[in-house]
């Protein structure tokens, strides 16, 4: 016969089995949705990060879902208002309207801040708070052709960097041997076109007066930005630009410089990296390719020409509404450990937020990585590409303008100057 | 059918006729509930919602603030790229629609009138419609490359490089490549139906048509054109609605580049709302609510210029 005790037992079984197994104290799932599926370095740092954290933490597994960016931030706009979304997410430092709309939890004491760089963390500082990790970082670079350089008979300058009046005498030599000056093109991408403008415009006015610019406290109208604008229309008229360069997509620019048909330079984010060491078959540049980097020209007059463009990409914020914020915040430091950052330039070929320390380069791109922390030396940084820090009918006015039609030689200096003007300017 | 088919049926169990109606009505919900709640969560909620935040600054979070009709004045009477947006969209509806509509009956009754390789023909002409917009995009971009596209390859070749163009780079051009490529597409799907049309002609008005003597071009202003008339009207409609909302093609071709000139109103609205970093759909909320008014307006309007509501199946 069957015992009242024996019943009791059973039913308490049964319960159990009806719950599930019995619960580990950090029996937790972390959610993390990333972009940049299709880069396999990327995936692979960011599950090891993962594995790493759940060594750390048994009974708590970390599931990322890989995403490209479009649909990446359309799942995030459906799940964040509703209160739902990841724990973790991948976010650049344009979108502010996360932190504008309270949707990502500030940091400053959730994460380990010794590793990053200082002018990586400002990025995703806001009204005092940091709202972000950012993880990929990169500064905006004029690559050329040593050979082409050379067959035009012109050397670079020591310290890697032409005066205006040079660098323009340089694009006409190259047009009249028959040589494409500056490689760009806008098929697909609201920036590209911008690169040598934007970078003029720094140097000139210094990273004050250009953030002002950018933030409609300065006039498009003032005498040095209209300087600038007249410098980048003479680049233009002399042909600086390809004929297709309004159709000319990003790829297909890389394909440009240093494949077919070649070009001199090419003004471009360090993330150039990630498409040129490739093979070949891929599209990448040829082993043996004379690649170089000088700085963008000096402007005459200039307030800051050691000035660049420095900007952070891939970063991944915490949901405010998240219930493991303290074990999203783990994750995060994980992704920013020293040995992460130095396998990621390693592996990913491009500069991080992360401190890595003093890194001795390897390996087939070790003279590239050496010459491009050359250029670094003594650069002040202006943080944030123009598409980024824009927002609204000035960003519109930046990409069909300063991007596209300008160096595309459909605007005078005047109508640029105005349409600039008619979208940034508050004053 | 009789009346008496309409009787309520006697079931095997013995159930009264006024159970058989029950059962009717039961079957008939289990019907249409699935199809009203999908009509309602997905059609009427959305468009509902879509008005309300036309009245709206709106955060993500649902917290808007009312604004009344403020959205729709900037819009009306500020927003110059709107108005460029609409000029692009009534420039590319009006050539669009008249020109794929005659098009495809052109091909059509080429086809009809028994061309040589007319089944190669119909199947070349067709298999655009086939491809996605992505695809067609790309293809034509490549075509209107200004260094290697075939195009200038071809003017170049003629002799005629004069001509050459960057066909999408030029403001002047870059609306009208777009329209060529939207017109390559679709053309094949105007030929289908027209042709359909034609096949379905009582074949004894067309031979009464002959024995009078009647030439072809009487024979196609006529009789044919006449009888094929409820089928280029609703072509017409149904084009002119589909280039009202033209979006992918111009997305992928110039994003609405260069200085605008390609701009259309749902491209400017998805600009509004997802590339100008904000969450404020509110505005983009009105262009949209603006946008559709227009749209049954004017289909409206054509259907009483036809003077053919009757006979529209769209």
């Amino acid at each position: 016969m069957i015992s009242c005790r024996n019943i009791v037992v059973a039913a308490a079984f049964a319960a159990l089995a009806a719950t599930g197994s019995v619960a580990k104290a950090e029996d937790v799932t972390l959610t993390v949705w990333s972009h940049e599926a299709d880069e396999p370095a990327k995936v692979a740092l960011r599950e090891q990060a993962a594995r790493n954290l759940e060594a750390k933490h048994p009974g708590l597994t970390v599931k990322i879902t890989w995403y490209e960016k479009d649909g990446l931030n359309s799942a995030l706009r459906t799940a964040l208002p509703s209160g739902q979304g990841p724990d973790v997410f991948y976010v650049e430092p344009d979108q502010v309207e996360y932190i504008t709309n309270g949707l990502i939890a500030p940091l400053d004491d959730l994460v380990n801040w010794n590793n990053i760089y200082d002018w990586a963390r400002a990025v995703w500082t806001h009204d005092g708070k940091t709202w972000a990790l950012p993880e990929e970082a990169y500064t905006d670079e004029l690559y050329y052709n040593k050979d082409m350089l050379a067959k035009l008979g012109a050397k670079l300058p020591d310290n890697a960097q032409f005066s205006q009046a040079d660098f323009l005498e340089l694009v006409k030599k190259a047009r009249a041997a028959d040589i494409t000056p500056i490689a760009a093109g806008v098929g697909d991408r609201p920036y590209p076109g911008a690169y040598v403008l934007a970078e003029a415009l720094l140097r000139k006015l210094g990273t004050d007066d250009y953030g002002k610019l950018l933030h409609g406290q300065l006039s498009f109208e003032d005498p040095r930005v209209v300087g600038v604008f007249k410098w980048v229309k003479e680049l233009v008229d002399a042909g600086a630009y390809p004929k297709n360069f309004m159709t000319l997509k990003l790829g297909e620019s890389h394909h440009y410089f240093y494949q077919k048909p070649g070009a001199l330079t090419f003004p471009m984010g360090s993330f150039y990296s990630g498409r040129a060491f490739v093979p070949v078959d891929q599209g990448g540049q040829a082993a043996d390719f004379p690649l170089g980097i000088m700085q963008f020209p000096a402007m005459d007059g200039a307030a800051c020409n050691e000035c660049k463009t420095v900007a952070v990409g891939a970063s991944f914020a915490v949901n405010a509404a998240s219930k493991h914020k303290e074990l999203a915040a783990e994750y995060l430091n994980e992704l920013a450990t020293p040995e992460m950052g130095k396998r990621w330039i390693e592996t990913v070929y491009l500069q991080t937020a992360v401190k890595t320390g003093d890194i001795q380069f390897s390996g087939p791109y070790a003279a590239y990585f050496t010459e491009l922390m050359d250029r670094q030396k003594g650069a002040k940084y202006f943080t944030g590409m123009p598409v980024d820090v824009l927002t609204g009918a000035c960003k519109d006015a930046f990409v069909q303008v300063m991007n596209k039609a300008f160096p595309g030689g459909l605007m005078s200096v005047d109508e640029a100057v105005k349409a600039m003007n008619e979208g940034c300017y508050k004053g | 059918m009789t009346a008496s088919e309409l009787q309520p049926v006697r079931t095997d169990d013995g159930l009264a006729s006024q159970g058989a109606r029950q059962t009717s009505r039961a079957t008939l919900l289990a019907f249409v509930v699935p199809a009203v709640a999908i009509f309602v969560l997905f059609t009427l909620y959305p468009v509902l919602r879509t008005i309300w935040n036309s009245t709206q600054t709106l955060g993500p979070m649902g917290n808007g603030t009312f604004v009344g009709l403020q959205n729709f004045e900037e819009i009306l009477f500020r927003d110059k790229t709107f108005w460029k947006a609409v000029s692009n969209t009534a420039i590319f509806t009006i050539v669009g629609t008249i020109a794929d509509v005659a098009g495809g009956l052109l091909l059509a009754l080429c086809l009809y009138a028994g061309a040589p390789m007319s089944r190669t023909l119909r199947v070349i002409w067709f298999t655009p419609v086939l491809m996605s917009y992505v695809v067609v995009g790309i293809i034509w971009t490549w075509l209107y490359d200004y260094d290697w596209g075939l195009i200038n390859h071809i003017l170049r070749w003629i002799g005629l490089g004069a001509l050459e163009q960057s066909w999408l780079g030029d403001p002047n051009t870059a609306l009208w490549a777009v329209l060529v490529t939207h017109l390559w597409k679709w053309l094949g799907f105007n030929m289908i139906i027209c042709l359909a049309a034609l096949s379905a002609l009582p074949k004894e008005v067309l031979g009464a048509a002959e024995l009078d003597a009647c030439g072809w071009w009487a024979k196609l202003v006529y009789v044919i054109t006449p009888m094929l008339w409820p089928t280029l009207l609703n072509l017409t409609v149904l084009s002119f609605i589909g280039k009202m909302m033209m979006f992918d093609l111009v997305w992928i071709m110039t994003g609405g580049g260069p200085l605008w000139a390609t701009e259309t109103v749902s491209t400017y609205v998805y600009k509004r709302a997802f590339n100008w970093n904000t969450f404020n759909l509110g505005y983009p909320s009105a262009i949209a609510v603006l946008w559709s008014g227009m749209i049954i307006a004017f289909v409206l309007l054509m259907m009483r210029l036809f003077r053919q509501r009757e006979r529209l199946e769209f």
